[in-house]
Formats: structure tokens, C-alpha cells, sequence
């Protein structure tokens, strides 16, 4: 279990402050070391096609994904808890209701969506985690709404109602708390998911834009330039994969703490 | 010889021992049955040596002249296959859900290498435990059956392969009084009939007096007494074996004190409830049928009846705290709202205990934050020194050190949760206590100190208590009325003394015979 952790912190901590600590920026270009190779003299990584140091522009990369993965899947946890703790609570045909809406939208191509959104309403990050944050809130409303199912025929909830505590209290105080560990679990498997939409669309040129890069700009720059720089896409992919993983494990372990 | 020989048996659980040195033997065809409170180590010394457990044991653990303690995988399973039969206490979560009784029934035949069972045989298995449409049952699923039934199907594959052994941890604790009556009766039958020996492991000492030859009382795992049953039954030799022996209710006890009877407090007329059938189907499963109930100041009622009974949703529904079709409610004469209209106002009257401690707590609250609850929504006239003042002393009053405020339910014991609920319920100065199976979750030696704190709080605060049990026993011991009920009607109702003297209903007779233990009679 402490590998993950311990390789996450790491991830963490070099997207944060690793950009300041080398002397070149992501977008700054060494006119005199185009395409240099890994080792060599201010470039430890190298440079991509242009001449930008690959160590910096992976940094921020990490950090630029890592930030939409963040936000998108905070986006889909108010989403998600708000809507599922409503269809729970309520019950009844509300809960179908609602939860009908929910299976529609599954049934969505939510990549199309996302790409639709963004021909319509031009590219922007902020688009992009807004978009994804609100396709990925639907696993999360399930979860919820189960949760909450469940905890409402439990004798402390009933206790609660019958101390004369409000419904809107009960939820809040009682139920909610009491879910946090799985939602949390939950929310920690959805950063992975968007972390991968993210690289997707970027790699499709549809998130974020150049100069500002991210792991699927740089995969992408590294898929086009493999035969003359086959190094530019290693390390953008060794920390892609890496943060896919060890995400996921952690997830799944505080998955199976709280769900049983 | 003996079938079984235990000779300085020890139990640990990661490096902890749990059962300390045991000498015990048992004869082929005879009983022993090993009884006392939970955590006594009962249950692993008889599971623990045949690999059943996490724990692992040492010393000697004979059966029919094979050692068992260092015995490998391989030869437990064959020791198990060809000599010992196996039911445990939870009919519901024992069976395989997604196969039918009769493959369950196969496998159970074949895996100890008993030839492949013909269909009639399995028929008369399953008719040999007592189990209604035997031929129906073999093509159903577990989900189907009630508990009652699972265990008896569960009891037809422990015997499939004709065992010398029956080993039963707590067959009956998950079920109803009557069911208890039955699976024990059942299970003596049975091993009259195989000559089989029965290993039994309870916590009710009065319950399985008429069921094994010898009993071994133990107490954190030492056995403390042992001998044959009715000389430790009528005469017990320590202290520890007579509190279990008086906690166990009975119906030969006299009847208790109680507080005096007043005014009418609750009234309840023509409640009816139904819920919706399960599945694609249209119909609705009639719960309650049209009763109708009252309770007066400082009155106990209890409505006792099986599992299915309908006596828990009636209840709540009456307390508001349920779902409710139809029916008016009055509270000291005045009409009770809607469940979603009632004021903080209009609960502070009633107030509930559950019969699961742990759950009816909420995990993340301290126990100060969980009394203190009602408290702060029901008592508005009370600012928050006089809220921890009252809180400090209701834990008092229900025996608790106030001490215990700052902990959450996972630090608390079965027992003294269950106290923490009867001080939230307490808190708020209620007229009447909804008692929903309040002590049927908790071993023997808990309940009966249960029981005594709702006769004491009864008599001292005049509170009116509404209970719900399966028991009659327990009816019996805090209740001065009891109601009977059976699938979602009332079948019969009179003070209590009356109703068990002269049981009028079917129900009602067979809830006297569960809980009237036979040795009495004969």
C-alpha cells in the first residue's frame, strides 16, 4: 500500500514545485539545442522539436492535467452527491425519475458530447473540466444514492427523526458524513478516468492549447516526432501510466475499506 | 470409549488466547452443551480445532481416536467429510443464493463421498427435517425460503452423510421464539434417531437445558462448571452459572412489580399499512390489517409475535416513525399529524430503542453528541450547560459512567450501547418508550440486565413502554398487557398473567410452549 502513496507524493510533489527548481520554462526555446538528445549539456531530458526543455514542459504537463483531473472530479462530486442524496432521500418516484435521467445520459457517446461542447463553444481549459466534470458525475450519483438508500431504514436515522431532528438535518449531519469515506473512494477512481479523457482530447488538439501543454499534448508531439526524438514520449508516458496506477490502487483499496 | 476427547485445549487468535487449556469428553449419541456470554470462547473451541477458525489450537482434540490439533488441511477435511456435521447460527447467509436446495443438498452428499442422491432421497431428507413441500423445495432457491426453513435445510445437509458427530453454534439465536422451540426439538430428534453425538454451543443456558445431557458453563475461556444438565440447572455451583441461569426470562417466574396504570395515553384506531410487492408485480403486501391499540400513563404493552408478524411496522407506525396507510393516532386526545408533519413538539411524547445497539448509533457521533440529540431538537428551553448536565445524568441513570461521553459506538460494548440508546430515549423526559426488540440482539447475561433497567425506569419514571418481541418470556417479565399478533392481524389480547395461562389462540399456545421450557412439566 505505500508504494502508491509514496509514488503519488512524488508525482504531487514534482508537478507543484519541480518548475521552479530548472532553469528553463516550458515554453522558452533554446535555439541552440533543437531536438537534443537526453544527457546532454542544460537538458536532461532533451528538447522536443522545437527546442523546448522536455523536463520542464513535462512538469508542467503533470501539473496541467493533474489540476483538470482535480477540478473536473470536484465538479462531478457536487454534481453527483448533491443528485444522488436527492434521489435517495426522496425516494419514491423522484428517485426513479431522477435516476432514469441518469441511465439516459449514460447512454450518451459523452465523448461526442464533450467535443461537441467544445466546437460550440470554443477551446478552453475551463470548458474541459466542466465538460467532463459533468459526464463523470453519474457513477458517483449511483454510488450515492445506494448509500443512501441503504442508510435510511438504519435505526439511527430513524432515531434521529424521532429526536425531532429535520429531514434537511439528518441528511447533512447523519447520512452524508456517513457516506463521505465510499464518495471519496469514488471520487479517487474518477480522477484516473478524467486524467485519461483529458490526455484523449489533447491528444485530439480538442483540451488544452499550445504553448500551455499537458501529458497528452506531450504524448501527442511525442507520437509525431518518434521517429527522429523517440525519448520525447517516454517520460510524459512513464508518469502518465504511473499516476493511472497508483491512483487507481489507492482508490480501489479505500473502495473496498468502506463498501465491504 | 468416547467419541470426542478435549484434553488441555487451548485457543488463540494472533498470539491472543482466547480459550485456556479444556478437558472435556463426549460419549457417541449423547449432548454437551458448552454455554456462556459472548467472548467466552464457546465458539472456537468448537470450531478452532477443526479448522473452522481463525484461531488455532493446541493440546489435545480426540475424535472417534484420530488427533486433530496438527492435523494437516487435507486430513481435517476428511475427519469433517466422513464424522462431522456443521450448523451455524445464520440461516441467511449459510446457503450458496444461486443454487436451488436440491444441488446445495447434492453437494453436500456427494462431497462426502456419499454416492450421487436419487431425487426421492433428497425428498426425504429434506421431509426428515420437518420442511413443508419437500418436492417443491428441492427446485427452489435460498431467497425463497424463511429463516426457519433455510435451517432446516441446512440442518438436512449437516446430516446428509449420517455424521457421529453434530456440531450446532448457536442454531437458533437468529430466530423466533417459536422457531427456536422447533429447530431445538428438531435437532435432539435427530440425533436420537442417528445416534449422533451434539456438540452445542449457546448463550441461553434455560434454552438448551432440554436439549443436552451434560452442560459445560464457560467463562472467559475456562470452563467454570460442568456436569450433567439438570443438576447445574436446579443447583448451580458458582455465581457466574446462576446469573446466567436467573438473566434467561422465563414464564414459571413470578410476575414482576409494575408501576401503576393512568389515564389513556395513546390511542391508535384502525392503522393499516401495506407496502409494494417486490418485482414487476402490481399487488400490495397487507401489513397491518385495520388494528387498533391503547396505551395508558405508566402502562407496559407488548406486542409479541413471530417474524413476519407485521408487529414491528405496526408499531412504527403507530409512533410515527413508520409508514402508514390509513388510521388516526391520538396522543393525550389530541390527533398526532401526518409522520412528515410532526413537530419536534409531538416526538418529545415517544421516544424509540432499537434492537440492534451498534446500528442505532450513529458511527461518527460521541455518545455526549448522540444523547445530547433530542435533547437539543425536543428541549428548546434548555441551553447547553443544562443539555450536558441532563446528558451526564441519564448515562448515570441507565448505569453508565458519564465517563463515557467522549467515546464512539465502535469503542462501546453491545451492552452498554444499548444503554446509550435507552439514554437518548430517556433524555428528552418522554411519557412512553417504543421498545423494538430491544434486547434480542444482545447475549443472555446483557439482556436480563437490560430488562431489569426497563422494569426499574418503568416503575420509577411511571413510563408507559410499547414493546415489541418475539419473545413472550420477556413480554412476560416487564409487560402488564400483551398483545399477540399474527400475519398483520391481532389474534388475541388480555393482561399478561391471563393470556399465558390460558393461551386461547393457536399462536399463543405454541408461544407459551416455545418459551416454557419442557422439563418443568415432566
Amino acid at each position: 500500500m505505500r508504494a502508491p502513496f509514496a509514488i503519488l507524493a512524488l508525482i504531487l510533489l514534482a508537478a507543484l514545485i519541480g518548475p521552479w527548481l530548472i532553469d528553463w520554462r516550458y515554453d522558452a526555446i533554446d535555439w541552440d539545442a533543437v531536438r537534443a538528445a537526453p544527457l546532454s549539456p542544460g537538458h536532461m531530458l532533451g528538447t522536443d522539436s522545437v527546442g523546448r526543455d522536455l523536463l520542464a514542459r513535462t512538469l508542467i504537463g503533470t501539473r496541467v492535467t493533474l489540476g483538470v483531473a482535480l477540478a473536473a472530479a470536484l465538479v462531478s462530486l457536487v454534481i453527483g452527491v448533491g443528485w444522488g442524496a436527492i434521489a435517495g432521500w426522496k425516494g419514491g418516484r423522484t428517485d426513479e425519475a431522477m435516476m432514469r435521467i441518469v441511465d439516459a445520459l449514460y447512454a450518451l457517446p459523452f465523448m461526442f458530447v464533450v467535443i461537441l461542447l467544445m466546437v460550440l463553444f470554443g477551446r478552453s481549459i475551463l470548458l474541459v473540466f466542466l465538460g467532463i466534470g459533468a459526464v463523470e458525475w453519474l457513477t458517483m450519483a449511483r454510488v450515492v444514492r445506494g448509500q443512501m438508500l441503504a442508510l435510511r431504514e438504519r435505526p439511527f436515522v430513524i432515531a434521529a427523526e424521532a429526536a425531532g431532528t429535520p429531514p434537511v438535518a439528518i441528511v447533512l449531519r447523519h447520512m452524508l458524513p456517513n457516506i463521505a469515506g465510499v464518495a471519496i473512494a469514488y471520487l479517487l477512481l474518477t480522477i484516473p478516468q478524467v486524467v485519461m479523457i483529458e490526455s484523449f482530447l489533447s491528444f485530439l488538439g480538442l483540451g488544452v492549447q499550445e504553448p500551455m501543454t499537458s501529458l497528452g499534448i506531450l504524448l501527442k508531439d511525442g507520437v509525431d516526432d518518434m521517429d527522429l526524438a523517440p525519448h520525447a514520449m517516454l517520460l510524459p508516458a512513464i508518469v502518465l501510466v504511473a499516476l493511472l496506477l497508483c491512483l487507481t490502487r489507492i482508490g480501489e483499496r479505500l473502495r473496498d475499506r468502506f463498501v465491504g | 470409549m468416547s467419541l470426542l476427547v478435549a484434553r488441555d485445549l487451548s485457543v488463540e487468535i494472533a498470539g491472543r488466547p482466547v480459550v485456556h487449556g479444556l478437558d472435556f469428553t463426549l460419549d457417541a449419541g449423547r449432548s454437551l452443551a458448552l454455554v456462556g456470554a459472548s467472548g467466552s470462547g464457546k465458539s472456537q473451541t468448537c470450531l478452532a480445532p477443526f479448522g473452522l477458525s481463525v484461531g488455532t489450537a493446541s493440546g489435545s482434540f480426540r475424535l472417534a481416536g484420530e488427533e486433530l490439533i496438527g492435523a494437516s488441511e487435507r486430513q481435517l477435511r476428511r475427519i469433517r467429510g466422513m464424522h462431522v456435521g456443521f450448523v451455524f447460527q445464520q440461516p441467511l447467509t449459510a446457503l450458496t443464493p444461486h443454487m436451488t436446495i436440491a444441488a446445495q443438498l447434492r453437494e453436500a452428499w456427494t462431497q462426502a463421498g456419499g454416492p450421487r442422491p436419487s431425487r426421492a432421497a433428497m425428498e426425504a431428507a429434506l421431509e426428515r427435517v420437518g420442511l413443508d413441500r419437500p418436492v417443491e423445495r428441492l427446485d427452489q432457491y435460498p431467497h425463497r425460503l424463511s429463516g426457519g426453513q433455510r435451517q432446516r435445510a441446512l440442518i438436512a445437509m449437516a446430516i446428509a452423510h449420517r455424521p457421529k458427530l453434530l456440531v450446532a453454534d448457536e442454531p437458533t439465536t437468529a430466530l423466533d421464539a417459536i422457531l427456536r422451540a422447533e429447530i431445538m426439538a428438531l435437532l435432539s430428534r435427530l440425533c436420537r434417531e442417528e445416534g449422533m453425538a451434539l456438540l452445542l454451543v449457546s448463550h441461553d443456558l434455560a434454552a438448551v437445558s432440554d436439549h443436552a445431557d451434560a452442560v459445560a458453563v464457560m467463562e472467559s475461556g475456562r470452563i467454570v462448571e460442568s456436569g450433567p444438565t439438570r443438576a447445574i440447572v436446579d443447583a448451580p455451583a458458582t455465581d457466574y452459572a446462576r446469573a446466567l441461569i436467573a438473566a434467561s426470562p422465563r414464564l414459571d417466574q413470578p410476575a414482576p412489580a409494575l408501576g401503576p396504570v393512568g389515564a389513556p395515553l395513546l390511542e391508535a384506531r384502525d392503522v393499516s399499512v401495506s407496502f409494494r410487492k417486490p418485482g414487476w408485480t402490481r399487488g400490495r403486501l397487507q401489513a397491518v390489517d385495520g388494528l387498533s391499540i391503547n396505551v395508558a400513563e405508566g402502562e407496559a404493552v407488548a406486542i409479541v409475535g413471530g417474524s413476519g408478524s407485521g408487529k414491528s411496522t405496526f408499531a412504527r407506525a403507530v409512533a410515527r416513525l413508520g409508514p402508514i396507510d390509513s388510521g388516526e393516532v391520538r396522543w393525550r386526545g389530541a390527533l398526532l399529524p401526518d409522520r412528515k408533519a410532526m413537530r419536534p413538539r409531538d416526538r418529545a411524547g415517544v421516544q424509540p430503542v432499537f434492537q440492534d445497539p451498534v446500528a442505532s448509533l450513529d458511527p461518527l457521533w460521541t455518545v455526549r453528541d448522540i444523547v445530547a440529540e433530542p435533547l437539543r431538537r425536543l428541549r428548546p428551553d434548555l441551553d447547553r450547560a443544562a443539555i450536558d448536565e441532563r446528558v451526564d445524568a441519564v448515562l448515570t441513570e441507565t448505569g453508565l459512567s458519564p465517563e463515557l461521553a467522549t467515546r464512539r459506538p465502535s469503542a462501546l460494548s453491545g451492552g452498554q450501547a444499548q444503554r446509550v440508546a435507552i439514554a437518548r430515549a430517556l433524555g428528552p423526559d418522554p411519557a412512553m418508550l417504543l421498545l423494538d426488540e430491544a434486547t434480542s440482539a444482545l447475549d443472555v447475561l446483557v439482556a436480563g440486565t437490560i430488562l431489569d433497567l426497563l422494569g426499574m425506569l418503568q416503575r420509577q419514571r411511571g413510563l408507559a413502554i410499547l414493546m415489541i418481541t418475539h419473545d413472550l418470556a420477556v413480554a412476560h417479565r416487564l409487560c402488564h398487557r400483551i398483545v399477540v399478533m399474527d400475519r398483520g392481524q391481532i389474534v388475541e389480547q388480555g393482561p399478561a398473567g391471563e393470556l399465558i395461562d390460558a393461551p386461547r389462540h393457536e399462536i399463543t399456545r405454541r408461544l407459551v410452549a416455545a418459551s416454557r421450557p419442557h422439563r418443568v412439566s415432566d
